[in-house]
């Protein structure tokens, strides 16, 4: 089934810098989907419409861009996301003490029985709570 | 440097034990990260989730609770299930007042939910004193209510001993204590990295670089053997 242009024009003036919009809905419009994959580059445009897997269609057309849409906005929304959370980012710190770890400092802390015991999760909430603690607090503040 | 220059025989306890106190600090939270990629190399058969977050006294006025709690349900929203419900609260915030803030009961139910949804959750903080001790306060009532909701989560802390007492009151059954001691190879590891690092090389000689491998861990040591006679003042009041 063939449709007129202005059937899917409106949807397809959403992406842009592509190489020409007529090119695209001409392709559309005879139905020739190898044209139209030939016409938009996958690799600069990623997030294009694709008439692949027997989406030929026109009707499709519209369907598939609505669900593209929906997916991108839910990728682009999770960093707004996680900065509503919280705006620390402890994984960079995280891997910046990591790599300033020195090789077999602490591994103590791993045979131990308490810290075994926490770890297999077997006690229940018996022993949830594991606290390291070090020495007295004196001279750090000025070391700083 | 702080250590001075000439005679190693110079180093003054004091010396000796601001430069441990530093040493320790970074012993404390390289022990964190030990605990934390441990737990994340764990075998695969393991449904566990670990977040962990560092406090530092240099960051005390953002590291407020509520982001403090935030920064941790980040790093559950990867496990299936989480991350919708945040979403839909996003979205909800969003839509209200042109997108409110959360506060510290919002964001303590959505971490209670996350926590309570998945099997096996480690939450790891390191450096707990550095926090100011308002958010320490609410940041534990917080970690309290979880485990009550969840009692097969799992919490690990680190900090300096003078906190102890406020984590046994939160956690008067659950809580086990480990003294992190010092190692003498730990010492010795430490003051060669630090030796090695010293931007003063020509303030160095081959025999003060021997005595402060040699007599800074014997003076720690000895101080620590002191200590160790010192009661616990939690363990005084009660």
């Amino acid at each position: 089934m063939q449709l007129p242009p202005l059937f899917y024009l409106p949807y397809l003036s959403e992406f842009h810098n592509t190489p020409s919009i007529a090119t695209i809905a001409t392709a559309i419009y005879l139905g020739s989907a190898n044209t139209l994959e030939n016409t938009m580059d996958r690799t600069a445009y990623p997030h294009s419409i694709s008439l692949r897997d027997g989406n030929t269609d026109c009707n499709n057309v519209t369907g598939s861009y609505n669900t593209l849409n929906v997916k991108n906005i839910i990728a682009d929304e999770t960093p707004e996301i996680m900065k509503w959370l919280s705006p620390l980012d402890p994984r960079g710190r995280h891997q910046d003490v990591r790599s300033d770890r020195l090789d077999g400092v602490g591994d103590w802390l791993l045979e131990t029985n308490e810290f075994r015991e926490w770890r297999s999760n077997e006690s229940g909430g018996e022993k949830a709570v594991l606290f390291c603690y070090g020495g007295p607090g004196v001279g750090k503040t000025y070391l700083r | 440097m702080l250590w001075g220059s000439g005679s190693g025989e110079n180093i003054s306890k004091v010396s000796a034990r601001l430069i441990w106190e530093q040493n320790l600090r970074l012993i404390a939270s390289d022990i964190s990260s030990l605990v934390i990629d441990e737990l994340c190399d764990g075998p695969c058969n393991e449904d566990i989730t670990t977040a962990m977050f560092y406090c530092d006294f240099c960051d005390q006025q953002e590291q407020t609770t509520t982001n403090i709690l935030g920064a941790i349900l980040t790093q559950l929203t990867v496990r299936e299930g989480v991350m919708e419900d945040v979403r839909k609260a996003f979205q909800k915030a969003k839509n209200e007042v042109g997108g409110r803030s959360l506060r510290l009961p919002d964001m303590e139910q959505m971490l209670r939910h996350a926590v309570a949804k998945l099997p096996h959750v480690f939450i790891c903080i390191d450096a707990l004193d550095e926090c100011l001790p308002k958010h320490l306060l609410d940041l534990l009532t917080s970690l309290k209510y979880i485990l009550a909701e969840s009692p097969r989560a799992r919490i690990f802390a680190t900090g300096r001993r003078h906190v102890q007492g406020e984590i046994a009151s939160f956690f008067p059954i659950g809580l086990v204590v480990v003294p992190i001691s010092p190692k003498t190879e730990d010492i010795e590891k430490y003051l060669e990295k630090k030796l090695e690092m010293d931007t003063e090389r020509e303030a160095m000689s081959g025999s003060l670089r021997a005595d402060i491998l040699r007599i800074i861990p014997q003076k720690i040591s000895g101080m620590y053997v002191e200590e160790s006679l010192v009661p616990d003042p939690c363990m005084i009041l009660f």
